[in-house]
């Protein structure tokens, strides 16, 4: 199994090559320009002057990551948390992750499956393919940070420590990984990887807005931890605070219950 | 005893209340071309699909070379290349690359010279392998599905309309390749609504209707149920004599007898040997004036299918 499994990892990563190439050169170029953003900030000392036109009343609703957001860590740290960063390596893991839909809509799993080649190898392939993918982007964007803090930042920055961008890293990739992970599971669910990626999207959208409400409305702060972004919280960590190892294992885990499902479901159904 | 090259047993699959399949047995001997009929929804390829482990049966089993398909799916998938009616080829890879990643995929290495005389066969040129698929025209898809089933000698093809978009020439060389399988022992399973390819290169046939297999029997004895049309014309009119009792009467006029003789037409000869023949034209019968019959349905086919069922090998 693990040969036509790597094969066929190797031909779904030369599928998406160009996309993937494109968007690890446009994160990589935006945490590259972040460190420069905030260059330019501690320079004017304007992250002392934001923070004090800042109302009171936002600064209390905000926490205290609003003051730790206005530094030179926060502006780099950034690039780890910012909304569309974060939707678009979610929408390239539902991309990724619905590859099972498209070859059962498109017929493509007939021509594979008819082959000595194991169901599961279909899984384990997205999955190969889904890690490489968002690793290797991840890792890219941190060395684009990573550049931009050792070539062209002055050393009197507060810069962010090694273990804050490790931190949001990892993050980040867990909880790219928890939607990846649904994502799968429900690709091997349908006929169609529109249905797919749509009912993916739209949930990670809803569960969001509910961890997004959660944080600034009581009634809603109840169930928001039924999000899986209420355990995705780079704001802390930008406050200092350490990495919440439960909130990590929550969100793999997550991931994995989702790729386990998806390995049962595709098992058994019919193609 | 010699292993047949498929064996379904009492088959069956419903999807909710729809019964795609209804208890089909049968046996498909290694090294036959066997030829698997129906209409459109009959059930074929879900039938091709158990096989495969594509679709689970609900009922029954089914099994190649005696490895059930469930169970030993993957052996099984070893043994087979399979043709698909509508190929899922991506638009965007070439026929090589598509070729080289499904190649791959199998047990043992393709023999590269095996898959060029297959190309070279079928007119794929290596200009032609190197364009994307979206390119292709049917027919060029159609080849390149052929190469794909055929590439690593399985010892059983499962063909889905083979030479659907194959012009004249080109079904041609798929029939020599067809008899060139069977010289070197493989099993053929072909689905096909080409009813003359059907008699011309397959030894069985079974045919599906409504989920139910209503016939299976040697090609030979199919034909042989539709009888020969024998049209006889005469210089001046003649008086209808007594036809003999195998002896259909379609239409008999004073210088024009057209029947349909279901035994030898010995006796019919002898009838005109003393009348003023003109012409006696016979017409050899075709599959397609038996299988029309059974494709529309009805009670007295069934009778008539169960003493034909006897006759396929189990």
């Amino acid at each position: 199994m693990m040969r036509s499994t790597f094969v066929l990892a190797a031909h779904s990563l030369k599928r998406v090559r160009v996309i993937v190439v494109a968007m690890a050169a446009v994160l990589v170029g935006f945490q590259f320009l972040l460190t420069q953003v905030a260059v330019v900030l501690d320079r004017n000392q304007a992250f002392g002057a934001l923070s004090s036109i800042v109302p009171d009343f936002i600064r209390e609703v905000a926490g205290p990551s609003m003051l730790a957001f206005m530094s030179f860590s926060g502006i780099v740290a950034l690039g780890y948390f910012h909304p569309i960063v974060l939707a678009s390596l979610l929408g390239l893991a539902i991309a990724i992750a619905t590859e099972p839909a498209a070859e059962v809509e498109s017929r493509f799993d007939d021509l594979t499956l008819t082959r000595p080649v194991r169901r599961a190898a279909i899984v384990s392939r997205t999955v190969i393919v889904l890690v490489v993918v968002e690793a290797g982007i991840l890792a890219l964007m941190a060395l684009g940070t990573w550049t931009g803090l050792t070539c062209c930042t002055p050393a009197t920055a507060q810069r962010p420590s090694a273990a804050l961008l490790g931190s949001l890293a990892l993050s980040l990739g867990a909880i790219v990984w928890c939607w990846g992970g649904l994502a799968l599971a429900a690709s091997t669910v349908v006929r169609r990887r529109a249905v797919a990626s749509g009912s993916t999207g739209v949930v990670a959208l809803a569960a969001f807005l509910l961890d997004y409400l959660g944080r600034m409305w009581d009634p809603v702060s109840r169930v928001s931890p039924l999000s899986p972004f209420h355990y995705f919280e780079p704001m802390t960590l930008i406050t200092g605070a350490p990495l919440n190892g439960r909130h990590l294992a929550i969100l793999f885990a997550i991931g994995a219950a989702g790729t386990a499902a998806a390995y049962i479901i595709f098992a058994r159904r019919d193609l | 005893m010699q292993l047949s090259a498929i064996h379904c047993e009492r088959l069956g699959k419903r999807y909710g209340r729809l019964t795609a399949l209804r208890d089909v047995s049968l046996d498909v001997q290694a090294g036959e071309i066997f030829g698997f009929l129906g209409l459109n929804g009959a059930g074929k390829t879900t039938t091709i699909r158990i096989l495969l482990d594509l679709v689970r049966p609900t009922t029954g089993r089914a099994a190649v070379f005696g490895a059930d398909c469930q169970t030993r799916s993957l052996d099984v998938r070893a043994k087979i290349g399979y043709l698909p009616g509508e190929p899922g080829f991506y638009g965007d890879m070439t026929g090589e690359a598509t070729l080289d990643l499904l190649g791959r995929l199998g047990e043992t290495p393709v023999d590269a010279a095996w898959r060029r005389s297959l190309c070279d066969r079928l007119e794929l040129t290596p200009a032609d392998l190197r364009r994307r698929i979206r390119e292709y025209s049917t027919g060029m898809k159609r080849k390149l599905g052929i190469v794909s089933a055929f590439q690593a000698d399985p010892p059983l093809l499962v063909l889905d309309e083979p030479t659907e978009g194959l012009d004249p020439l080109m079904q041609d060389v798929f029939y020599d390749l067809i008899a060139e399988m069977r010289r070197r022992g493989r099993t053929l399973f072909m689905s096909s609504h080409v009813l003359p390819e059907v008699e011309r290169v397959c030894d069985r046939i079974g045919l599906l209707r409504a989920g139910e297999l209503v016939l299976v029997a040697p090609v030979q004895d199919v034909r042989s149920l539709a009888g020969r049309r024998v049209r006889v014309s005469f210089h001046a009119d003649v008086a209808r004599p007594v036809f003999p009792a195998d002896c259909e009467v379609i239409d008999v006029q004073p210088r024009l007898w057209d029947l349909r003789a279901r035994g030898p037409i010995g006796p019919l000869v002898s009838l005109t040997a003393a009348l003023p023949v003109a012409d006696l034209d016979v017409q050899m019968p075709h599959l397609e004036e038996v299988l029309r019959k059974y494709y529309a349905g009805g009670a007295s086919e069934k009778s008539e299918v169960r003493s034909q069922k006897s006759g396929g090998v189990r």
